[in-house]
């Protein structure tokens, strides 16, 4: 049954060598719409991404033609900035998009800008990606050869220069104003908002930062029309989405699925779990997205409103698959670590709180833990959540929370049967 | 002008005030400790939070524009709570060593916690080990386990002298201030971090571990380093002085004072004054008809006016000349605070001169005064640091046999049998009333402070002396007269007290 549940729309020719280079992307019909979308009006194509409903699929999940709608309406100069960061544990969607399908996101730029007049666009990406670095460079030289970058492309009057942007490997660089900070050559650390980016972004010019899975997927908006795209998906999630299973399956990897596929389908998707396993949890969106336990699993389906009613979120989609092979402590240490090394510092309740999760995880982990711990840890994330400048705050939280809220016998459990003072007590028994 | 309502009080500010602005203005407490009036906002402590109405989520005052209706407040449960975890968050890695910290007693930590803290610690793990007793400079010690990366330091190096010298390092509960590339935080205005720091981070490495602070009385006065005039508060006790901090004054010094200006409460301390007068009965003798009289623009302008009245009085032949420290760098400035003129009041001198007729001629050494065979009166500047030919002048003029009158705040060694000379012992800046003009004219009023020499009086009183019949009385009296709550240093352990 599995295969039929695929819907292909970015990455139909994703198995093709050759999709890669300027040829094989053009044999593919590459570049056609960036010629249908020069003979529409810049707003026109805004207004398409906006009725067609898509939702950026870096994480968050804001309306991409709304924030489009956001830049000042003049003529004066301003930036598109794609957020290729992906730095989200789970995720590695981005990755292989611009692995395959560098001019992919190249024509997709180049629409985007297009439609929101920006002249000059970089592609930020993530540091440990030294591979898709190379080869967006390489796309890029190529595209400015055959006249699709530069100076007025396709005869259509409209000049735009794109360059490539290297992170040195800070997760906080792939929060929209950490990763504009990064890119003026400071330390890469979020902004204060307001003012929001699309009024006051790099170098203080309008800014529009867009996710590469977004940006490529104006081009089937474009070329197909809004209406075929909302026919996808769910009424509020449109379209389709690329999901980075990773975890207890037996095929890992990204699929490209409508949004509002039933989960457990799509773990079926992936071969479902290992023999022998049954399900425990399911990290939906990321590993900063609130856990599903395996009851909740059941009827989730993978779109925005779903998951948000279940507690948790979409996030960056990538589905983290967890049987009963695994200790929840030892995978929350493991997620409190990482918010805890990635933490910028700015703000005192993230700086200190990751720091004391993670020590409190661990605690616990390691067999010193206690059993006020777990409310400590309730109440510790509590108060970061929606307390500082940027998310990393929550994406700590949330996950301490789920895992504790949801998992309370499993780590009680481990604190009675781990702590020290237990060991001491049953050999005196025996 | 917008309406606005913070907790409850009504109230008008002009557009573009932050919210913090407006609770402050307000009168109302609200807890921070990266916000600073006089720097960019950072928007990093997160504890002036507050309810907007119409706003699900707490707002930092600091990032918040008032807008035209706002009503917001600080005092709901949920607020406290947050504020209480705020604390908790600053406090938890924060070394518990307030005996031995020099900021103890005017730390914001401690005082913020006795306002909105208050709770029981939760934190039962060992706190993160950082560096500490790092020298940034010359001037400044860091102690990075008690920071708490407001970043107001940070900011005063980006945006008030520019000088950039410092930075947050790492990243996470590992971020730490330190300097780039270990160059040094040597600026003029060093030790402005320290007076922002709302920790024991930064402290002075003049003044720490000499006073505990709340052994130490403040008093508003006017920094007589330059003609800038900058209004500080000097902190003092029975010992004498021990620091001088800036305090907010619009129009002359914002927020911030120079290191120099930080160094002249020295020459005020007992040690460093002449605490008795010499020859003083030399003043009731029948002079000479012909008086030279040698000044600077150390003097508040009530001094110049009475002394300028009685030289007009006197029927005598008077020549006043203006001693200049440094004229040819006398119109310097730093685009800041400090100025080449190095005296408080030459806009207050200039202008008395002018209004009593009274020519200054300029001083150049006593060449020329061979000649003269009548009185000359020598009033030393105090802060005699600033005028490089202070020694030599000074060497010249006692080897005089003129009838000389030296005013000194300084130390003058003399030889008590050379009857010609006698030295009476001023006040400095501290102790007298008066106002100096600074370099545009602001008037800035002097308040005294505790007498630190008994016999010591400004030049307006003396001159009131000398002008009156019984001079010899009045100084007699004024020998008697006590320093106002001088004690000596360690007098408990000495005299063996009790506590």
């Amino acid at each position: 049954m599995s295969k039929a549940i695929e819907s292909k729309l970015l990455t139909e020719y994703y198995d093709d060598p050759h999709y890669m280079s300027f040829e094989g992307y053009t044999k593919r019909k590459g570049y056609e719409v960036l010629k249908k979308a020069f003979k529409m009006k810049p707003e026109e194509i805004v207004a398409e991404v906006k009725a067609s409903g898509l939702r950026g699929r870096g994480g968050a999940g804001f309306p991409t033609g709304v924030k489009w709608g956001f830049l000042p309406k003049n003529d004066k100069k301003r930036f598109l900035l794609c957020n290729a960061d992906e730095g989200e544990p789970g995720t590695f969607k981005d990755r292989m998009m611009m692995e395959k399908a560098p001019h992919q996101l190249i024509e997709g730029m180049i629409i985007s800008a297009y439609a929101v007049n920006a002249h000059k666009s970089y592609i930020y990406i993530r540091g440990e990606y030294t591979d898709c670095l190379r080869i967006v460079k390489e796309a890029i030289d190529e595209a400015y050869a055959k006249g699709l970058l530069g100076k007025n492309i396709l005869g259509s009057g409209f000049d735009h220069d794109m360059d490539v942007y290297s992170g040195a490997g800070a997760y906080i660089c792939g929060e929209e104003t950490g990763m504009i900070s990064s890119l003026e050559g400071l330390k890469g650390q979020p902004k204060l908002k307001p003012p929001f980016p699309a009024i006051q972004g790099y170098l203080k010019f309008p800014t529009i930062v867009n996710n590469v899975e977004t940006l490529a997927a104006v081009i089937p908006i474009i070329e197909k029309g809004a209406d075929f795209y909302k026919s996808l998906g769910t009424e509020k999630s449109t379209g389709t989405k690329l999901f980075s299973v990773s975890g207890d399956v037996v095929q890992p990897g990204n699929y490209e699925v409508e949004l509002g596929t039933p989960l457990m389908d799509l773990i079926e998707l992936c071969g479902g779990l290992k023999p022998g396993r049954s399900l425990k949890a399911v990290i939906p969106g990321g590993s900063s997205a609130p856990v599903l336990t395996a009851d909740e699993c059941v009827d989730a389906t993978m779109d925005y409103e779903n998951l948000s009613a279940k507690g948790s979120m979409l996030g960056s989609g990538a589905v983290i698959v967890i049987d009963d092979s695994h200790s929840m402590v030892d995978l929350l240490t493991v997620i409190m670590h990482f918010y805890h090394h990635e933490s910028c510092g700015q703000c005192t309740p993230c700086r200190e709180g990751t720091g004391w999760l993670e020590k409190l995880v661990k605690g616990i982990l390691k067999g010193s833990g206690r059993v006020e711990d777990l409310d400590l840890i309730l109440r510790v994330a509590n108060n970061m959540k929606g307390r500082t400048i940027c998310a990393l705050s929550d994406a700590a939280a949330l996950p301490a929370l789920s895992f504790v809220e949801k998992f309370r016998l499993e780590f009680e459990q481990h604190i009675r049967t781990q702590s020290p003072v237990r060991e001491r007590e049953t050999t005196s028994h025996a | 002008m917008l309406k606005c309502n913070i907790n409850g009080v009504d109230l008008e500010v002009p557009e573009g005030t932050k919210l913090i602005e407006a609770f402050l203005k307000a009168e109302q407490k609200i807890a921070h400790y990266c916000w600073h009036p006089g720097l960019s906002v950072a928007g990093v402590c997160r504890l002036c939070m507050c309810e907007i109405e119409g706003n699900p989520r707490l707002q930092i005052a600091c990032n918040t524009e008032v807008q035209e209706g706002m009503v917001a407040s600080n005092q709901s449960e949920k607020v406290k709570e947050t504020v209480r975890w705020g604390m908790d968050f600053h406090l938890i890695n924060h070394p518990l060593d307030c005996p031995i910290c020099d900021q103890a007693g005017e730390c914001g930590l401690q005082e913020q916690y006795m306002e909105y803290g208050q709770y029981t610690p939760s934190m039962a793990h060992a706190k993160v080990k950082k560096r500490k007793v790092v020298s940034l400079g010359s001037k400044v010690v860091l102690d990075s386990e008690r920071c708490i990366l407001c970043s107001r330091c940070v900011r005063f190096t980006d945006e008030v002298t520019k000088t950039h010298e410092l930075g947050i390092f790492n990243r996470g509960d590992k971020s730490e201030i330190g300097t780039f590339h270990d160059k040094p935080l040597e600026n003029k205005y060093a030790v402005n971090t320290v007076d922002i720091c709302p920790v024991g981070a930064l402290t002075s490495k003049e003044f720490r571990f000499k006073q505990r602070v709340w052994y130490l009385k403040d008093e508003k006065t006017v920094c007589p380093g330059c003609s800038t005039g900058c209004s500080v508060k000097v902190y003092h006790n029975q010992e004498g002085l021990f620091r001088v901090k800036p305090e907010y004054d619009a129009e002359v010094n914002e927020h911030w004072m120079c290191d120099e200006g930080r160094g002249v409460f020295d020459w005020v301390n007992r040690q460093n004054r002449q605490s008795y007068s010499v020859n003083a009965e030399n003043m009731e003798k029948p002079s000479s008809s012909e008086l030279k009289l040698i000044l600077t623009a150390q003097q508040t302008v009530e001094e110049y006016e009475s002394l300028f009245e009685y030289l007009k009085s006197s029927n005598k032949k008077v020549e006043v000349y203006y001693w200049k420290n440094n004229p040819d760098k006398f119109d310097d400035f730093d685009n800041l605070l400090i100025r080449g003129d190095k005296n408080p009041n030459t806009k207050g001198l200039l202008e008395t001169a002018v209004k009593h007729d009274i020519t200054l001629n300029p001083f150049s050494g006593f060449d020329g005064f061979e000649s003269f065979e009548g009185d000359i009166w020598f009033i030393l500047p105090e802060n005699k640091a600033v005028y490089p030919l202070y020694e030599q002048y000074v060497e010249k003029a006692l080897k005089l046999e003129n009838n000389l009158t030296i005013f000194a705040v300084p130390k003058v060694k003399v030889d008590k049998t050379k009857k010609n000379i006698s030295i009476l012992p001023l006040k400095t800046y501290f102790e007298k009333d008066g106002h100096f003009l600074n370099f545009n004219g602001l008037k800035r009023q002097l308040k005294p402070g505790p007498l630190q020499v008994s016999s010591a009086l400004a030049l307006n009183e003396w001159v009131s002396f000398v002008k009156s019949d019984d001079f010899g009385d009045q100084v007699d009296l004024l020998s008697k007269r006590k320093s106002e709550g001088f004690r000596k240093k360690n007098e408990m352990t000495q005299t063996g007290g009790g506590l």
